[in-house]
C-alpha cells in the first residue's frame, strides 16, 4: 500500500518543566481533510499545532509531513514550514508592513519570488478574502476580522499544502467571527487540508471531516462530527460539550493567549 | 560690558571647519555606536550563553568607565599595548562609538524583547530563518519602539563629542579654546559654541520625536 497521510504525528510528548503539555499524541491527517481540535483551555492544542510545524521541538515521538520527518533543529523544518500555513489567535500580522507587503514578504524572502509576481499573487488573494481595497493600508487600520482574513491570505500566499489554525476567531468580536469562518469554509470547500483548533462548535459540526477531542495532553476521542456532537463516547467529551453549551460565547472570549 | 564678535567673524573659516569636525565626529561615532549596538543587542537577545556573557561584559565595562577615561586610554594606552599609532580623530570615533554602542545595545535589547513571541512564530511559520525573521520582522518594530531613547542617545553623542577636545581633535570646543586664548574673547566664543551645540542637538531631538509620533503605530503588534 503506497498511501501515506499528509501529516502523521506518532506518540508525541512535550513537557514544559513539570507541566506535561502533550502526553503521547498520535494523529493522522489525510489530504483534503478538515480536522477540528476541541478541548478545554490548557489541554495542549496550541502546543500540538506548534509541534506539527516544528515551531516547537518534541521531547519524544515523531511528526512526518508529506512522508518526511520533521525536526525543529534540522534545515528540514524550514522546508516543511513553507509548505504549511499557520493562522494565530492574535493574527500576528506584521504591523510595520502594509497589508500587501505582509502578503509578499514570505514569497519574496523565502521563495525568492520576484516582487511583481508576489504582488500579483497577493492581490488575487486579497480579492479572494474581500480586502483588495485595503492593500496599501497598515494592519492597525483594520478591524480584527479583517486582520485575520489578511493573516489567512498571508499564509495562503506561500501556497501551502496544509493550513493550521489556532483558535482563529477567539480574539474577535462576535460580529466579525462570521466573515473569518466564511473564508475558512471557502478554503475547506476548495479542498484545502486544514487542522483547526476552535471553540466554534457550529463550524466544527458543519465543516469538519473529523473532530478530535483533547484533554490533559491526550486525545480522548476522535470521530466524525455527528458522532462527537450527538453521541460522544467519552464522559469527558460530554462534560466539555455541555460546559460549552452552558456558556457558549463567553468561554471563547475569556480565553487569552498564554505567552 | 565690552562685547565684540569681530574676532569670531574674522575666524569664520576656522570655526566652520571646527563645526564640520564636530558633525563628522558625531555622525561617525553614531554610526559605529548604532551598528555595534544593533549587533550586540541582537546577539545578547538571541545568541548563546557564552556570547551573551562576553557581550554583557563589554556593555557593563563601557557603562562603568567614564567616557573621558575610555577616550584617553584609547589614545594613549592602546598604541602602547598594540604598537600601532592611531590619530586622535580615529581614537575619538572608536571610543565614542564603543561607548555609545553599549547604551544603544541596551535599548535594542529592550526593544527586541518587547516584541511579543507570536511575531517570531509568525515569521518562522512562513519559512523564514531566525536571522531573516529578526532582520525583517522583529528588529524594525524594535527600532520604532526604541526611537525616543535612541534619539536621546544620539543627542548625547553630539554633546559628548566635545570630550574629544582633550586629545586635541580639532572639533568645536577645542578650536574655541584655541581661539579664546588667542583673542581674549572667551565670552563671545564660548557663548557661540554653546549656541552651535544647541542648534546641532535640538533638531535631532525634535526630529526623532516627530518621527516617533509618525511611526509609533507601526511598531505595536
Ligand atoms: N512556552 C511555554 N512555556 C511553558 N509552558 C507552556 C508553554 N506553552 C504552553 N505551556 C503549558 O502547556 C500546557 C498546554 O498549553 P497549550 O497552550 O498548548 O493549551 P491549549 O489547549 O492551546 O489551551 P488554550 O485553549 O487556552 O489555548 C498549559 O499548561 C500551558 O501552560
Ligand atoms: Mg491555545
Amino acid at each position: 500500500m503506497t498511501h501515506t497521510p499528509i501529516l502523521a504525528a506518532r506518540d508525541v510528548r512535550k513537557r514544559y518543566g513539570a507541566v506535561v503539555a502533550l502526553d503521547g499524541v498520535s494523529l493522522d491527517v489525510e489530504r483534503g481533510e478538515v480536522v477540528c481540535l476541541i478541548g478545554p483551555s490548557g489541554s495542549g492544542k496550541s502546543t500540538l499545532l506548534r509541534c506539527l510545524n516544528a515551531l516547537e521541538t518534541v521531547d519524544s515521538g515523531t511528526v512526518a509531513f508529506e512522508g518526511r520527518d520533521i525536526r525543529a533543529k534540522a534545515d528540514d523544518a524550514r522546508l516543511v514550514r513553507r509548505r504549511m500555513g499557520m493562522v494565530f489567535q492574535n493574527f500576528e500580522l506584521f504591523p510595520h508592513l502594509s497589508v500587501l507587503r505582509n502578503l509578499t514578504i514570505g514569497p519574496t524572502t523565502v521563495l525568492r519570488l520576484d516582487m511583481a509576481e508576489a504582488e500579483q499573487r497577493a492581490r488575487a488573494l486579497l480579492l479572494r478574502v474581500g480586502l483588495i481595497d485595503k492593500a496599501m493600508v497598515h494592519p492597525s487600520a483594520l478591524s480584527g476580522g479583517q486582520q485575520q482574513r489578511v493573516a489567512i491570505a498571508r499564509a495562503l500566499a506561500m501556497e501551502p499544502a496544509l493550513m493550521l489554525f489556532d483558535e482563529p476567531t477567539s480574539a474577535l468580536d462576535p460580529e466579525t467571527i462570521g466573515e473569518v469562518l466564511a473564508v475558512m469554509k471557502g478554503l475547506a470547500d476548495d479542498g484545502m487540508t486544514m487542522v483547526v483548533v476552535t471553540h466554534e462548535m457550529d463550524f466544527a459540526r458543519r465543516v469538519a471531516d473529523r473532530v478530535v477531542v483533547f484533554d490533559h495532553g491526550r486525545i480522548i476521542e476522535v470521530g466524525p462530527p455527528a458522532q462527537i456532537f450527538e453521541a460522544p463516547h467519552a464522559a469527558r467529551t460530554r462534560d466539555f460539550l455541555s460546559h460549552l453549551g452552558w456558556h457558549g460565547e463567553s468561554i471563547d472570549i475569556g480565553i487569552k493567549e498564554k505567552t | 560690558m565690552d562685547i565684540n564678535f569681530q574676532p569670531l567673524l574674522d575666524s569664520w573659516v576656522f570655526l566652520l571647519r571646527a563645526i564640520g569636525t564636530t558633525v563628522l565626529l558625531s555622525v561617525l561615532s553614531m554610526l559605529v555606536g548604532f551598528v555595534v549596538g544593533v549587533f550586540v543587542g541582537a546577539l545578547r537577545t538571541y545568541g548563546g550563553r557564552l556570547v551573551g556573557a562576553l557581550l554583557a561584559f563589554y556593555v557593563d565595562t563601557m557603562r562603568a568607565i567614564p567616557l573621558l577615561v575610555v577616550l584617553v586610554w584609547m589614545f594613549f594606552a592602546f598604541p602602547i599595548l598594540f604598537g600601532v599609532r592611531i590619530d586622535s580623530m580615529t581614537a575619538a570615533v572608536v571610543a565614542l562609538g564603543l561607548h555609545l554602542g553599549a547604551y544603544v545595545a541596551e535599548a535594542i535589547r529592550a526593544g527586541l524583547t518587547s516584541v511579543r513571541r507570536g511575531q517570531m512564530y509568525a515569521a518562522l511559520a512562513l519559512g523564514m530563518s531566525r536571522t531573516q525573521a529578526i532582520r525583517t520582522i522583529i528588529l524594525p518594530q524594535a527600532l520604532i519602539r526604541m526611537l525616543p531613547p535612541l534619539g536621546s542617545l544620539f543627542t548625547i553623542a553630539i554633546k559628548d563629542s566635545a570630550i574629544a577636545s582633550v586629545i586635541a581633535v580639532p572639533e568645536l570646543l577645542r578650536q574655541s579654546q584655541t581661539l579664546a586664548g588667542q583673542t581674549f574673547r572667551p565670552f563671545e566664543i564660548y557663548t557661540s559654541a554653546m549656541f552651535v551645540y544647541f542648534l546641532l542637538c535640538y533638531p535631532v531631538a525634535r526630529g526623532t520625536d516627530a518621527l516617533y509620533r509618525r511611526l509609533s503605530h507601526l511598531g505595536s503588534s
